[in-house]
């Protein structure tokens, strides 16, 4: 018999501390945040050194990866986030790095690690706001002025399902 | 083929049956998910003494562990014990956090089991808890039920009240915890 169930049912039994209106109207809105179809990423422990922006850190660790760096793999997709908060504000940014040899817009310059194809969006939720970004050419995306919280980060490639990170929780 | 799925009327969190697949639900059914259990995993995040901020998110991330879930559910017939034991995890990791515990290794939480404990989070058998708390001696009874009633409130805050000292209040919380355990597991 668990401590912290005992007394969650004496304060159920209490009703002294009603669920606010506001955690159940997020709780409903929750529903609209599936993603029917997508694939869920699995998070990646990064082994190397963190913060290695001179680089000359594990190969497969991006240069200027910082220390808050969380990254999110699926078979021939990667995303790399990095949520912070800024003058109460989340701010998030990060890359999408399709594996090398993965089938991508197959342009003939792009080099023997492949970049985003043509199209493809990252959509950076959260509980009550999503923004969406077009990728640039290396993957690279950031988004400011979101509120702190909960947070997910969804790629959308034409043609394929939608890849999501873990939900993740930031709050200063 | 998806169908619309209605938990029926249920007593215990383990009793939970939802007869289609989690994936199946639409918003009637979540709604109603979160009307049967919004103030179970509430009152568990509360438990764990955070302010009001962190245990909606806890409760949040519950909901949003279930979002990310919903396919990979493979007990869908126990699914208020799965949230209530996915608060209890975020609330848990948050506690932690606040106290400035460092999580190993990413701190995403991987799948969790329902655990079978959380069905005694329910307003009639908390009833039946207070019962035996209001017979159990000082402090045992003042100090359970500050915890209960003000699980925001300070170590210090608590010795004041109480008269005890602050660093008896944990190990003395303790005791008198397992008292009323002990209680609980007596014949009624």
């Amino acid at each position: 018999m668990r401590d912290e169930y005992l007394l969650a049912a004496l304060r159920m039994a209490a009703g002294a501390d009603p669920v606010p209106g506001r955690v159940s109207a997020d709780a409903r809105a929750a529903f609209h945040l599936r993603l029917p179809g997508g694939i869920v990423a699995t998070p990646v422990e990064i082994s190397g050194p963190r913060g290695a922006r001179s680089g000359g850190g594990a190969p497969d660790i991006p240069e200027d990866e910082g220390p808050g760096v969380r990254r999110f793999a699926v078979t021939g997709l990667t995303i790399d986030v990095e949520a912070v908060v800024a003058d109460g504000r989340l701010e998030v940014a990060g890359q999408v790095s399709p594996a090398s040899g993965a089938e991508t817009d197959a342009r003939p310059d792009s080099g023997p690690s492949a970049e985003p194809g043509t199209g493809w969006q990252v959509e950076i939720r959260t509980s009550h706001l999503s923004k969406t970004r077009d990728l640039s050419e290396n993957g690279r995306f950031a988004v400011g002025g979101l509120p702190t919280g909960w947070v997910s980060v969804v790629c959308h490639r034409p043609g394929e399902p939608p890849v999501s990170t873990r939900w993740m929780h930031v709050r200063p | 083929m998806c169908s619309r799925s209605v938990p029926p009327s249920m007593r215990e969190v383990t009793s939970m049956t939802v007869e289609k697949s989690l994936g199946c639900l639409d918003q009637a059914a979540w709604e109603d998910l979160v009307a049967r259990f919004g103030a179970r995993m509430w009152a568990v995040a509360r438990a764990f003494g955070l302010n009001h901020t962190d245990a909606a998110d806890a409760v949040q991330g519950a909901w949003l562990r279930m979002v990310e879930n919903l396919d990979g559910i493979r007990d869908p017939e126990r699914i208020g014990a799965w949230l209530v034991t996915t608060t209890r995890h975020e609330a848990l990791r948050l506690s932690r956090g606040r106290r400035g515990e460092v999580a190993s290794g990413h701190d995403l939480p991987d799948a969790v089991l329902p655990d079978p404990a959380a069905a005694i989070v329910d307003a009639d058998f908390g009833r039946h808890v207070w019962e035996r708390l209001d017979t159990l001696g000082e402090p045992c009874r003042s100090l359970l039920r500050m915890s209960v009633l003000r699980p925001e409130a300070t170590y210090a805050q608590i010795a004041i009240r109480l008269d005890i000292s602050p660093g008896s209040i944990g190990p003395t919380r303790a005791r008198c915890m397992s008292r009323l355990r002990g209680l609980l597991e007596e014949p009624a």
